[in-house]
């Protein structure tokens, strides 16, 4: 059946239309799990909260073994769902920066705007530097746009590069996150007991 | 330790396992044999080569020109951008991206329409539609465009029609030599009226 769109069962006018229900879900999730707090989004790297962590493994282990369950079933061709393509070097050096920019900030590009919506005023500052940082990315993209684009693999997903099966990804997945949510509730019982004050 | 927890642990973990056992198999989807007899038997499937001719001439873009026959037949003479995917590779993935391309006409070609009318079935089995044959073939195109017959002078007026659209078919096709019309050896006589004189005026 799907994708939707691909598939000419909607039209393509639509894909504003969900973007917008999406976008709002997505807000509301992400306010609901308390990340519009970047003491507690940056709870993860000192030990002390590691809501973060559980709300996105659940994320990627529910709609990576749902998304297997779906092409199966035949709701959804996964061959001609849309893949970003992989700069391999860029992607991991943005990761690192994107992490310094999370622990300092406290946000993510994401949540600052649910902070926003909230009448955050670290979230303000957050949103407006985001926006001088993409000014300032701009102004300097003709000295690093060699290695912005270097290290293209293509469409791929780790199946196509290793050759590995998806459920074995899937699987492993969702051990690694099991293991990381029962662990962390363990570190994080340790380090509140620590903790004198802690409200968000 | 909450037990609400260990029921969501050990359900994460059974559906995370069970993606182990979903293995599809390799068969490709069909649509129904009622659709597929539905489709074949509607006259609409079927392009003539004067149809096909005009499309090439106006250029239209949505035409997509299948040669169904083997690479070397292709290659001694194709019609203009035709693609050659031979029947035996049509089912490769990489061939069957060419069908389903939402407003493209895909027409397939061979010598006759027997090779093009596999073709066609194969690729309604699958499911691809706006999907048409070439009536006749390439045998048919030498015949009707390369090559047309002049009708007799008892036909209708269309055949005359069909024939003049040919003549010039042909010659964007090949770029042989126009034949003076009949039409241009009648002299024309043209009658001038006289101009009046001025109106005169009244007042």
């Amino acid at each position: 059946m799907g994708p939707l769109i691909t598939n000419g069962i909607i039209s393509n006018g639509w894909d504003f239309v969900i973007a917008v229900v999406i976008g709002i879900a997505f807000g509301f999730i992400l306010e609901a799990s308390g990340f519009s707090s970047s003491r507690n989004i940056v709870g993860v790297f000192y030990g002390y909260n590691f809501v973060v962590l559980r709300v996105f493994f659940t994320a990627v282990v529910v709609a990576m073994v749902g998304l297997l369950y779906f092409d199966y079933f035949g709701w959804i061709e996964l061959s001609k769902i849309f893949i970003l393509p992989t700069y391999l070097t860029p992607m991991i050096f943005g990761g690192v920066v994107m992490g310094l920019g999370f622990i300092i900030g406290g946000f993510c590009p994401g949540t600052s705007f649910t902070a926003v919506a909230i009448g955050k005023l670290d979230a303000v500052f957050f949103a407006a530097g985001l926006y001088l940082g993409i000014a300032g990315f701009t102004l300097v993209y003709p000295y690093i746009g060699g290695f912005f684009n270097s290290g293209y693999i293509g469409n791929v997903t780790l199946t196509d590069v290793t050759g590995i099966s998806a459920a074995w990804f899937a699987a492993g997945f969702t051990i690694v996150a099991l293991a990381a949510f029962w662990g962390t509730m363990f570190i994080e019982k340790r380090v509140r007991k620590n903790i004198k004050e802690y409200k968000f | 330790m909450n037990r609400n927890y260990i029921f969501l642990t050990i359900l994460m973990l059974l559906m995370a396992i069970g993606t182990f056992f979903l293995t599809r198999s390799n068969e490709l989807k069909q649509i129904e044999p009622q659709e597929l007899l539905r489709e074949i038997i509607q006259p609409t499937r079927y392009v003539t080569t004067d149809q096909v001719a005009k499309m090439i001439i106006q250029k239209d873009p949505s035409l997509e020109l299948i040669d169904v026959r083997s690479a070397e037949e292709f290659n001694d003479f194709a019609l203009p951008n035709s693609i050659n995917i031979p029947l035996d590779s049509l089912l490769n993935s990489t061939s069957l991206l060419n069908f389903g391309i939402p407003g493209t006409k895909v027409v397939f070609v061979a010598n006759d329409d027997i090779q093009s009318d596999q073709a066609w079935v194969l690729t309604k089995r699958l499911g691809y539609n706006s999907t048409y044959v070439m009536t006749g073939g390439l045998n048919c195109w030498i015949e009707t465009i390369i090559q047309p017959q002049e009708p007799l002078e008892n036909e209708s007026n269309t055949a005359f029609e069909t024939y003049a659209f040919r003549k010039g078919a042909q010659l964007y096709f090949t770029g042989a030599k126009a034949e003076p019309q009949e039409a241009s050896k009648i002299k024309v006589d043209v009658v001038r009226k006289k101009k009046t004189a001025a109106a005169a005026g009244g007042c």
